[in-house]
């Protein structure tokens, strides 16, 4: 139960009126705009104000409610530009071109498995980041094919790393060591499938 | 020190919440998704005007396989909103199912439900703007999200039930569900079903929540 102090009861009404006008701003802003695009853009900033009043709560809870709150406006936003992309026809798949020197065939590799080797030391959400780096830079170098299948069978292995780690934290308490553990490197590989897939994006796919 | 912490942890008031009424709502869901899992779509028939002959339309095998995973996906976030016993859990379901109906008809190359379908995704994304904020505004005032407890505490106030009425219109209920009729013109008919299937056991769900809450 959140309890809150006469002051904290002020300072709340008074942070939901700011965010209900500006609520009202947004959705008048919706109003004026006729071009898809756009209104695509400034019902994106709307959802932001939807994460303000949830942040109005101030308390931890607040963070676990806006995570999935943003998760969901993100989720949103990339399926219905998709949708936008089909409606216009700009779904146009042409190939990059890449950089055609010498240092990209030789380089990206070794300092691609140096970041990746120092990220699976690190495990956890920062490792993954720094293991992704590396399989970005190995991504970008020249004469790569990138295993996007294998990409997205380690991302599925990790989803089903993660659960097992949760199944132990409710069922087999006394075991929390190891799901931390379990549930550190599966977040490390889903970081890491995540993030590399951007390395991939260069016009190509 | 820390096993400890972890064995007295409690399960908190957030619970899975059935009652006889969820529960027939939880069976009508899952049998729409077995539905969904085991049947192949329909080849929907053009008679052309003024002869007898007619055609056929075939769906690409892609295109079955993209809209039975959203028609599943959609009707699994039903069940999550039928069964939650968790305001806030139930307002993320609602999005999703939202967003999973758009994904049902994303993949139809027909410019009719591709237009209908990206003024009902603005529509939805409007629509978690009032279901978010009316989760929120019940936690900040009553201290709890579980509708088990909001049930003995009195009612909520009454500008965060309208809110998550009004999100949950958005997300598809009259009068925006006028924005779906043209999304039903895509071919693919059980999974273009688990778009109105979604939508009345949502519009069920939240009328209990709204008089328990």
């Amino acid at each position: 139960m959140i309890e809150l102090s006469l002051a904290m009861t002020q300072l709340y009404t008074a942070g939901i009126a700011v965010a209900f006008i500006a609520i009202i701003i947004a959705f008048s802003a919706v109003l004026r705009e006729k071009d898809d695009i756009h209104k695509l853009i400034i019902i994106d900033l709307i959802e932001i104000t939807g994460l303000v009043v949830i942040a109005l709560i101030a308390t931890d809870l607040a963070e676990a409610l806006i995570l999935p709150g943003l998760v969901v406006g993100v989720a949103e936003i990339m399926a219905v530009s998709e949708l936008w992309l089909a409606k216009e026809n700009l779904q146009q798949k042409r190939s990059a071109k890449k950089l055609d020197i010498e240092v990209m065939k030789t380089a990206p590799p070794i300092i691609g498995i140096m970041l990746a080797a120092y990220g699976i030391f690190l495990t956890g959400f920062s490792g993954g980041l720094i293991a992704a780096l590396g399989l970005m830079v190995y991504f970008l170098g020249k004469n790569v094919d990138v295993p996007f299948a294998k990409i997205e069978n380690a991302a599925g292995y990790a989803w089903a790393l993660w659960v097992i780690a949760f199944l132990i934290f409710m069922l087999v308490p006394s075991q929390w060591f190891l799901a931390v553990m379990l549930a550190a490197v599966g977040i490390m590989l889903k970081v890491m499938a995540k993030m590399s897939l951007v390395g991939t994006m260069r016009g190509a796919e | 020190m820390f096993e400890q912490i972890l064995l007295t942890l409690p399960f908190g008031d957030i619970v899975h919440y059935l009652s006889g009424y969820t529960v027939v709502l939880f069976a009508f869901a899952a049998m729409f998704v077995i539905l969904a899992v085991i049947s192949l779509p329909e080849k929907p028939v053009d008679i052309v005007f003024g002869t007898d002959g007619y055609y056929t339309k075939e769906i690409p095998v892609d295109l079955m396989k993209f809209q039975r995973f959203m028609a599943i996906a959609c009707g699994i976030a039903t069940i999550g909103a039928i069964t939650t016993g968790d305001v806030f859990n139930f307002t993320l379901f609602a999005a999703f199912i939202g967003i999973l109906n758009i994904g049902i008809v994303a993949a139809v190359k027909n410019k009719h439900v591709l237009d209908a379908a990206f003024s009902y995704g603005l529509v939805v994304m409007m629509a978690t703007v009032p279901l978010f904020a009316g989760a929120a505004i019940i936690a900040a005032t009553c201290g709890t999200l579980s509708i088990w407890e909001l049930a003995g505490t009195g009612p909520a106030p009454l500008v965060a039930r309208l809110l998550i009425l009004v999100g949950v219109l958005g997300e598809g209920m009259a009068p925006f569900y006028i924005g779906k009729a043209e999304i039903t013109r895509a071919p693919g008919a059980p999974y273009i079903l688990m778009i109105h299937v979604s939508s009345l056991l949502l519009f069920l769900r939240v009328v209990e929540i709204l008089l328990t809450v």
